[in-house]
């Protein structure tokens, strides 16, 4: 088994990853290796061939390609190390992580610090428990997209998809364009659960009718699928019967939600939250675990990837510090909980000393809200469940802040005077 | 005979997503409710005189290591002219290698863009 020391460890060569690989050498760090399963680096973003990409952090509107080869090409100039192909099967608590390539064999690297950017793979058919047949012809939009736009294969001619999640409507829009026809999207909620921009651009621009609060009660065909039943639903996401109908289709595809991808995480003995699915972070993004930080979409699934960019430079500049020994471990530690309409807040734990960008997802959409926070009231117009919202407590905001030891955040709606 | 006609557009310049309900008069805007600010108005003008979209898309390439290479436009096309370009890339076929920037159609349809390659693609040797 070959064996090495290492500085730092990045788990997977995504956004998070090769921001945060990028950030560790230009802190000083000379002995990085990225850990990357897929062939190529790059992550989802090869697959992502429309544009909406870098809007924020280069101020351009970039593909998916584009955006990640400008990173790619980063980690290539600064001769950072990395290994493809290579599949890591554990690592533990001392940081011990082990892996496996068809070059190198089993391998063992000792790293003092690790980064964590395994990204979030998607929900299937499993999660969902839909009734009905198991023929082919049923794929989650992400494996329609790779299939599609990187391996060159059209999945479907006569296509349903079920949930409205970004990548769906995305791919509804792929689908036509590559001369397939969308029957129908069908989302279960009363709103879209997607970006409105794609609602808009993928949806209406081709006259794909969005059927929401609809649901897919059972799927029909043997060796293939053939159709799909869909039905209203009501208040409490059950099926109304005599709404059901059926829709001929050869292809079901599934945009129903992303799961942060954190069984390595488990391995370490890293505290998970059950409301993200990811890491419990503080404000550097270091875990429960000294020395291992996480980023990107195994801490939370975010929605645009500039922000993912973002907390893969955090970690990876907290990890490059604690290597140099210049990680500070926080003086007070303010947990924070998600009160009303607040599904997840991330980072869980800061200390209320620096500043500090909050990420929130909302359970439900409001208008005219005031996020509370202790002490603390910060106006914001609208909130969506599609789009995180970012709360930045300023320095000034800190100081006005009465620190306890936990914090809820809430979101409520003003009343009228 | 005055035509009326109203039209809902759904502004999409930032997270509020108005959704701006029109009056309209021989194809002319007589009232737009609905709207926060004004660049949502902007936003709905444009939308109704002349709507753009970012294109993109993949086209075959040969002795690359995967057989897609995406394109882009280097300009927003014409709404309505999505699916005519999409017709026209169809069936071009490129060589490998290609570099991201590459022009891969030029000016099609008369459009006035281009379509560029948007990544890297070596020649890979033949097994």
């Amino acid at each position: 088994m070959v064996k090495r020391e290492i500085d730092i460890a990045v788990i997977g060569g995504g956004a998070a990853g090769l921001a945060a690989a990028i950030k560790a050498k230009e802190k000083g760090i000379e002995n990085i290796v990225i850990l990357e399963r897929n062939e190529e680096l790059g992550g989802i973003l090869p697959q992502c061939i429309h544009t909406g990409f870098g809007l924020r952090y280069f101020k351009e509107n970039l593909t998916g390609p584009e955006y990640i080869s400008r990173f790619i090409k980063k980690v290539e100039d600064l001769r950072i190390e990395s290994k493809l192909d290579t599949m890591v099967l554990e690592i533990t608590p001392d940081k011990k992580i082990i892996a496996v390539n068809s070059v190198d064999g089993l391998l063992e690297l000792r790293a003092k610090a690790i980064v964590l950017a395994m990204g979030c793979r998607e929900r299937t058919r499993g999660a969902l428990g839909i009734a009905g047949t198991r023929p082919a012809g049923i794929l989650t939009a992400g494996t329609a997209q790779r299939l599609m736009d990187i391996e060159g294969y059209m999945p479907g001619a006569k296509v349903v998809i079920l949930g409205s999640g970004d990548v769906g409507l995305i791919m509804a829009r792929r689908f036509v364009m590559e001369g397939a026809k969308v029957e129908a999207v069908v989302e279960i909620l009363p709103y879209a659960s997607g970006l409105s921009r794609n609602v808009v651009q993928c949806l209406e621009d081709f006259n794909i009718p969005l059927l929401l609060e609809h649901t897919v009660t059972s799927i029909h065909g043997t060796d293939r699928v053939e159709a799909v039943t869909v039905a209203k639903v009501d208040a409490n996401w059950r099926p109304i019967q005599e709404t059901e109908r059926t829709i001929e289709c050869d292809t079901l595809i599934l945009s129903v939600g992303l799961i942060p991808e954190n069984e390595l995480s488990q391995t370490a003995g890293i505290v998970l939250d059950p409301a993200t699915g990811g890491p419990v972070a503080n404000e550097l993004m270091e875990t429960s675990v000294q020395g291992i930080f996480s980023c990107g979409n195994a801490v939370h699934v975010y929605d645009l990837v500039d922000y993912v960019t973002q907390a893969g430079e955090l970690a990876g500049e907290s990890a490059a510090r604690h290597v140099l020994n210049e990680l500070p471990s926080l003086r007070k530690k303010i947990a924070l909980k998600a009160g009303d309409n607040v599904k997840s807040v991330v980072p869980q734990i800061i200390s209320g000393e620096e500043p500090v960008a909050l990420h929130l997802r909302v359970k439900k959409p409001m208008r005219n809200v005031k996020v509370k926070m202790g002490n603390l009231s910060i106006p914001k117009r609208v909130v969506r469940p599609p789009e995180m919202v970012v709360i930045n407590l300023t320095e000034k905001a800190l100081e006005k802040l009465e620190k306890r030891d936990e914090l809820e955040i809430s979101i409520e709606e003003e009343t009228e005077p | 005979m005055k035509k009326k006609e109203a039209r809902v557009i759904t502004c999409i310049i930032c997270p509020v997503g108005c959704r701006a309900r029109l009056t309209m008069k021989n194809g002319k805007i007589t009232e737009i409710e609905g709207l926060e600010c004004p660049r949502g108005e902007e936003y709905v003008r444009r939308e109704l005189e002349a709507p753009v979209r970012d294109f993109f898309t993949t086209v075959r390439i040969k002795g690359a290591v995967i057989p897609v290479l995406p394109v882009r436009s280097t300009q927003p096309i014409p709404k309505d002219k999505i699916m005519d370009c999409v017709l026209e890339l169809a069936n071009v076929v490129v060589d490998a290698p290609v570099q991201a920037g590459e022009i891969i159609a030029k000016n099609p349809l008369g459009l006035g863009v281009d379509i560029v390659a948007t990544r890297d693609l070596d020649r890979v040797k033949e097994r």
